[in-house]
């Protein structure tokens, strides 16, 4: 019979080992840790499959991103429910793992102890720690099924035993703990039994049960070993499930990107034969780092516009389909060696990942904003659009004409660039070809250039600016398309021309400061410029007159009665952040009732119209821009505030599909600021 | 005698083309300049009683080419009888209408006889020298040249609907001249298979010189029965905006715009669309463009050549009628 | 199946033209330059059926100013195989039958089994070339086609020719020469990888000497119709609003659509 407690330590904390115990422990310890090594080795070797990127620069801020994300769980809060268990789960984990290296280290060598906590006081910390938090996670466990069996929210679909498997061995892991706590005291050879007041109700618990001499410390050694055993099967079990987010998320987190929200990475056209991604090895290792931390908490989906509206694309799905690839032709990959050319791997779109699925997103963002570990979703939709475009010119039908339009005309309509200044005509703009400077740079876009509807905005902007009295000016005809949709569909060939040539005529003019309307060519100027050497001042048309507001340099008149909503552009919001100033402005005027929607802020719901869908056919699904003009109907509200071109398209097109004209209007914040001063 | 002023003669389903009857009054203008004569050139398989038609618009003589190798167009044989014949006679001017057939048989026949060609003209004149200047629309009409054609026999073909027909004279007759023609030496390359009409409404959008389209302003799918009854009359494709194929009132493959078909036809009649910019980039370039709305504020005017401010259910159909008046019964 | 493809590089079709203040030209200034889109259904038809087939050799030919090289280019990013171009100051201001007469030069040179062109060039809307290119080289040909089938083994096509109301369709010997119409196909974007390819594809130059011509054959010289004058068009009243009853709005727009726009 084992009795490993049979010698009578007196260390305060103390569950008690002997030798011949110490060698089968250690047996135990070493193939557990062999195997979870060889699996977490074997997933590492993947993971170098991947291309090089930098990701450990400004260590500083990856830190405290530990900090605030991992420690902090502060995405993971953020949906209460499953937040709190969470926090209940991973913080349980987090006083566990220590307790669990006294506990193997006392077992394998009765001296042991952690070295921070040295002996007495720490320990007692510890033991109460670990007490209070075995109670926690048991909670967090059944709050946790309760949810899989009974809540069960769509968004965690799917590998329902790996759950089952991993709620069953953590329960497991603290009733087997708190057992053989209990029986500790019950053998009084607990000191911190003061600190553990579940394991002294236990300890009563059983002394109340008035078991047969032996049976105690029988049962102490079961739960002992039963503990064990469930933690070493539990460390050769992570490297495959999803559980394997307890290892990767940290790090996934630590190596997130510091880019801005908004800008996809750079990508250089020289010196390469393929361009994008066309097979599993050409992501970086970041990317495939991405892979492993999925939680399959499917946050994503639950937020993704597309998905909700019946479309292909899940991003959890899209994860998870690249990581079963990954993992499936990894290994044999890694044989082979690789190198360009084909015959190399899968080719990812068409086989692991559908076209529509592909072109289905709409560079939202709202995956990456609800994803508690930082994977990166929209990079990889787009290095795979970019291989397609790029490699094969394979995009959907309609896109082509944009392409072409774009590189013609700088415009995606087919309209002739030289009337991209007409909507100006007669307004006294100044164009800086003419006069050479201005404080400000107006950069009008396309939409607000030659689409009718849109120009009613690009003229309310002017009567805003010349009330405010603002000096600034326009490129007329020298403005090109800053290039976002180009570079989100994948062209990046076509986006970098237009960028040179634009920043090529901002340079010529010195200019510093730009302001524009359209949330698009706010991003793309701002945040994704400067990876070309253009660096400008960009300020959005609501930052501006929130502004000039607050410095009192427009005055309301008239009263509006009007009561309004804002619909967030995801360029504008999600992707920079810029949630407050729309919402000053339209508190500013007069009159305005403010009603916020369901979807708003970092979960506002996309038009439908980002990443260069505004040129698709949407054929698949129920259209995005009506389920979000069905949302804006349910508000009951007089008109939707928009502070995006492409939102003020998508709404009004909504809104007539609706044949809601009457009750409802959509306009540009520009233009009910306009139309109250 | 050498000179004179000749048209080529297109017939189909046993009579003139208007364009021949069109290119024989503005021939007329030219031969009394020059004081010539006019002639016209007939070809084809019992087509002799068109030439008294030829005669009533002018001509003064008929060449006759009649033969079974010349009963459909080819080409080739065309080719062949009439350059002998220009080459035997020596006319000064040469005029085609600039038809499917005209613009395949003229540029053969004037580089086989190194003869100038001013094509898709206008307006047809002479300098002081009694040269042929034609006046013809280039970059699409956004530009008019006015051109010289310097050599023998000046040929132009003439754009149909540009110069009025005269005042036919039933009595005047021609002297008819039978040319012989056989079957073409070099042998037949090409062969004619099968002529398949077009189907009123089924024309294809991109290959369509009309197109009549409906959008969300027509309110329902059963109501493009109205549209369909004013292409067909017009020979036209049917179109419809974004907004008419999202709801499911018309297939996709008619949706023209920036996501569906980019065309330019010659006329292009918007019925019911306001003009979303998505649209005006699939049909901006159409030659004319007619919209019909009820709303006066709709983009679609801004482009618009001629525009009605109006009920759709109204305008339409009297339309329709109108223009049956005009090309089935008139 | 070697097939040549002529080429012209022409103006944007939304590009605004503005012709000179004294009528001798058009201003070039500012305006982006494409391939004829008509042209542009020349060599997409050419690839189909050189993937179709399996084998082949797609050649891009085109008579214009260095700028031109750039059309080429981009025929050969879209995946044509080999550049002819005819540049020299020579070639300048020639009509369709100087330009044809170079260009029949040219080909004469070169093997093939068919040659494909646009019906037109969007700039001087003549659409002669093609055919008279045909009766250069002595092939048989057919305009404005739709459709296109070939029959490599027997060496003949099936073609869908375009004309007033109906279409025609017709077999044709090969070799020949089809002018191509909007319908036929759907012309595809050039890849990036396309673009790279490109600048390592061969493009041939030639003048009028090395075609065995003399100046005064080609270009201005060498043409046979000349430009006295460009105008711009007589400025039509745009967004004309018919007033009235329904019934006399109509008998209006009809009245206009055949005695003003004489469409009808």
């Amino acid at each position: 019979m084992c009795r490993p407690w049979a010698n009578r330590d007196v260390r305060p904390y103390n569950v008690g080992a002997v030798n011949t115990n110490s060698l089968v422990l250690l047996v135990l310890l070493v193939l557990a840790v062999g195997a979870f090594g060889y699996n977490a080795l074997r997933l590492f070797r993947l993971l170098r499959l991947g291309k090089r990127e930098d990701r450990f620069d400004r260590i500083g801020e990856r830190l405290k991103s530990l900090l605030i994300y991992v420690l902090g769980q502060k995405r993971v809060l953020e949906d209460p429910y499953s937040g709190v268990l969470h926090l209940f789960i991973f913080w349980g984990f987090i006083v566990f793992s220590l307790g669990t290296i006294e506990i193997l280290g006392k077992g394998l060598y009765k001296g042991f102890s952690l070295p921070l906590l040295g002996s007495g006081q720490p320990h007692q910390y510890l033991a109460f720690l670990q007490d209070v938090f075995a109670l926690l996670v048991i909670a967090g466990v059944l709050m946790a099924t309760y949810r899989r069996l009974v809540l069960r929210p769509e968004r965690l679909g799917g590998h329902f035993s790996d759950a089952a498997v991993i709620l069953v061995l953590i329960f497991g892991l603290m009733v087997t703990h708190l057992g053989a706590s209990g029986l500790n005291i019950l053998l009084n050879r607990n000191p911190s039994a003061s600190w553990t007041p579940v394991s002294r109700v236990l300890a009563r618990f059983f002394a109340g049960l008035d078991l047969a001499n032996g049976t105690e410390p029988f049962l102490h050694s079961l739960f002992w070993w039963s503990h064990i055993l469930l933690l070493l099967g539990f460390l050769v079990y992570i490297p495959f499930s999803k559980h394997l987010h307890i290892i990767t998320a940290a790090f996934n987190v630590f190596f997130r990107s510091l880019r801005p929200q908004g800008a996809l990475a750079p990508m250089g056209l020289e010196a390469t034969e393929t361009f994008g991604v066309a097979r599993i090895w050409e992501f970086t290792w970041k990317q495939l780092l991405d892979l492993y931390a999925c939680t399959e908490c499917g946050r994503c989906q639950d937020q993704c516009p597309a998905y909700l509206t019946g479309k292909p694309l899940s991003p959890k799905k899209l994860i998870l389909d690249l990581q079963g690839h990954l993992l499936s032709q990894g290994p044999a990959l890694m044989k082979r060696g690789r190198s360009p050319g084909n015959g190399n791997g899968h080719a990812l779109v068409g086989e692991v990942i559908l076209e529509d699925e592909l072109w289905a997103c709409t560079t939202c963002g709202a995956c990456q904003a609800a994803c508690p570990v930082f994977i990166e979703h929209i990079d990889k939709a787009v290095d795979m659009r970019r291989n397609l475009v790029l490699m094969e010119s394979r995009f959907p039908y309609e896109v082509q004409q944009v392409f072409k339009n774009l590189e013609n005309n700088f415009n995606p309509w087919a309209l002739g660039w030289d009337s991209r200044a007409d909507w100006a005509k007669g307004l006294g703009v100044k164009l800086l070809s003419e006069n050479g400077e201005a404080e400000i740079l107006y950069w009008v876009g396309c939409a607000g250039s030659f689409d009718e509807r849109n120009r009613k905005v690009s003229r309310a902007m002017v009567n805003v600016l010349q009330a405010g009295d603002v000096d600034f000016a326009i490129l007329g005809t020298e403005e090109k398309c800053t290039g976002d949709a180009a570079r989100r569909i994948g062209n990046e060939y076509l986006f970098q021309i237009l960028v040179r040539e634009n920043i090529e005529t901002l340079d010529k003019y010195r200019v510093r400061k730009v302001l524009t309307t359209c949330p698009h060519c706010y991003n793309t100027l701002k945040n994704e410029y400067p990876q070309f050497g253009g660096n400008f001042e960009v300020v959005h048309s609501t930052e501006f007159i929130a502004d000039l507001i607050d410095v009192g340099r427009l005055k309301f008149r008239k009263d509006q009665e009007l009561v309004v909503t804002y619909h967030d552009s995801c360029y504008l919001g999600r992707h920079n952040g810029i949630y407050k100033a729309p919402r000053r402005v339209l508190r500013a005027i007069p009159g305005t009732k403010v009603v916020e929607l369901p979807h708003s802020r970092e979960k506002g719901f996309c038009c439908g119209a980002g990443g260069g869908r505004m040129w698709m056919e949407e054929k698949i699904g129920k259209k995005i821009n009506l389920e979000r003009t069905e949302e804006v109907l349910a508000a009951k509200v007089s008109a939707v505030g928009t502070a995006c071109p492409f939102c003020l398209t998508m709404l009004e097109d909504g809104i007539k599909s609706k044949e809601a004209g009457e009750s409802l209007k959509a306009l540009d914040l520009v233009e009910l600021v306009a139309q109250a001063i | 005698m050498a000179g004179g002023v000749w048209v080529f003669a297109e017939h189909r389903d046993g009579s003139l083309r208007k364009v021949t009857l069109e290119a024989m009054s503005a021939g007329k203008g030219l031969a009394g300049l020059l004081g010539e004569e006019l002639a016209a050139v007939l070809m084809g398989e019992g087509v002799a009683p068109l030439a008294d038609t030829l005669a009533h618009h002018g001509a003064q003589k008929v060449f006759l080419a009649q033969d079974s190798s010349l009963a459909k167009y080819t080409t080739n044989a065309y080719a062949t009888v009439l350059s002998q014949l220009v080459l035997q006679n020596q006319p000064s001017i040469l005029l085609f209408g600039a038809t499917a057939q005209g613009r395949d048989l003229a540029p053969r026949v004037a580089m086989r006889l190194e003869a100038p060609l001013a094509s898709d003209c206008t307006a047809l004149s002479l300098d002081e020298k009694g040269r042929l200047v034609a006046t013809r629309p280039i970059y699409a009409g956004k530009v008019i040249a006015t051109v010289l054609a310097e050599g023998s026999s000046q040929m132009a073909t003439l754009r149909p609907n540009m110069v009025p027909i005269s005042e036919p004279d039933s009595l005047r007759k021609a002297e008819v001249v039978k040319v012989s023609a056989g079957p073409s030496p070099e042998g037949i390359r090409t062969r004619i298979l099968e002529v398949v009409q077009e189907v009123a409404g089924a024309v294809d959008l991109a290959e369509a010189d009309i197109i009549v389209s409906g959008g969300r302003g027509i309110k329902g799918p059963e109501n493009f029965a109205i549209i369909r009854e004013l292409a067909s009359v017009l020979r036209a494709a049917v179109g419809a905006s974004r907004a008419a194929v999202d709801a499911g009132w018309i297939p996709h493959q008619h949706q023209v715009g920036q996501t569906g078909k980019v065309v330019s036809p010659k006329l292009y009649i918007a019925c019911g669309i306001s003009g979303a910019i998505q649209h005006l980039a699939g049909m901006r370039s159409s030659k004319c463009i007619v919209a019909i709305n009820k709303d006066p504020e709709a983009p679609i005017f801004k482009v618009a050549d001629y525009g009605i401010v109006g009920d759709f259910f109204q305008v339409v159909p009297l339309l329709t009628e109108e223009f049956k008046k005009l090309l089935v019964e008139g | 199946m070697k097939i040549i493809v002529c080429l012209k590089q022409v103006p944007d079709t939304a590009a605004t033209i503005k012709v000179k203040p004294d009528g001798s030209g058009v201003e070039t200034e500012g305006i982006t330059y494409v391939i004829n889109p008509y042209d542009e259904f020349a060599l997409e038809e050419a690839l189909r059926i050189k993937e179709r087939l399996g084998e082949g050799e797609v050649t891009v030919i085109t008579l214009g100013p260095p700028k031109a090289k750039e059309a080429l280019r981009t025929a050969l990013a879209m995946g044509a195989d080999k550049g002819v171009h005819l540049s020299d100051p020579a070639f300048e201001g020639g009509d369709s039958y100087a330009t044809a007469k170079a260009l029949a030069r040219a080909i004469q040179g070169l093997p093939y089994d068919l040659i494909l062109c646009g019906k037109q060039a969007v700039d001087d809307d003549a659409a002669q070339v093609g055919p008279a290119m045909a009766e250069l080289l002595g092939l048989p040909q057919a305009c404005v086609i739709t459709k296109l089938e070939i029959d490599a083994n027997r060496k003949k096509a099936v073609v869908h020719r375009q004309i007033e109301g109906a279409s025609e369709i017709m077999e044709v010997s090969l070799p020949a020469v089809f002018t191509a119409q909007k319908g036929l196909n759907e012309p595809r974007y050039p890849s990036l990888k396309g673009i790279m390819g490109a600048k390592k594809k061969e493009i041939a130059e030639h003048n009028p000497s090395s075609l065995g011509l003399s100046p005064e054959e080609v270009g201005l010289a060498g043409s046979k119709v000349k430009i006295l004058k460009l105008s711009p068009p007589p400025s039509r009243a745009t967004g004309k609003i018919l007033e009235g009853e329904p019934r006399e709005q109509a008998s209006q727009l009809v009245k206009l659509l055949r005695e003003e726009a004489k469409i009808i």
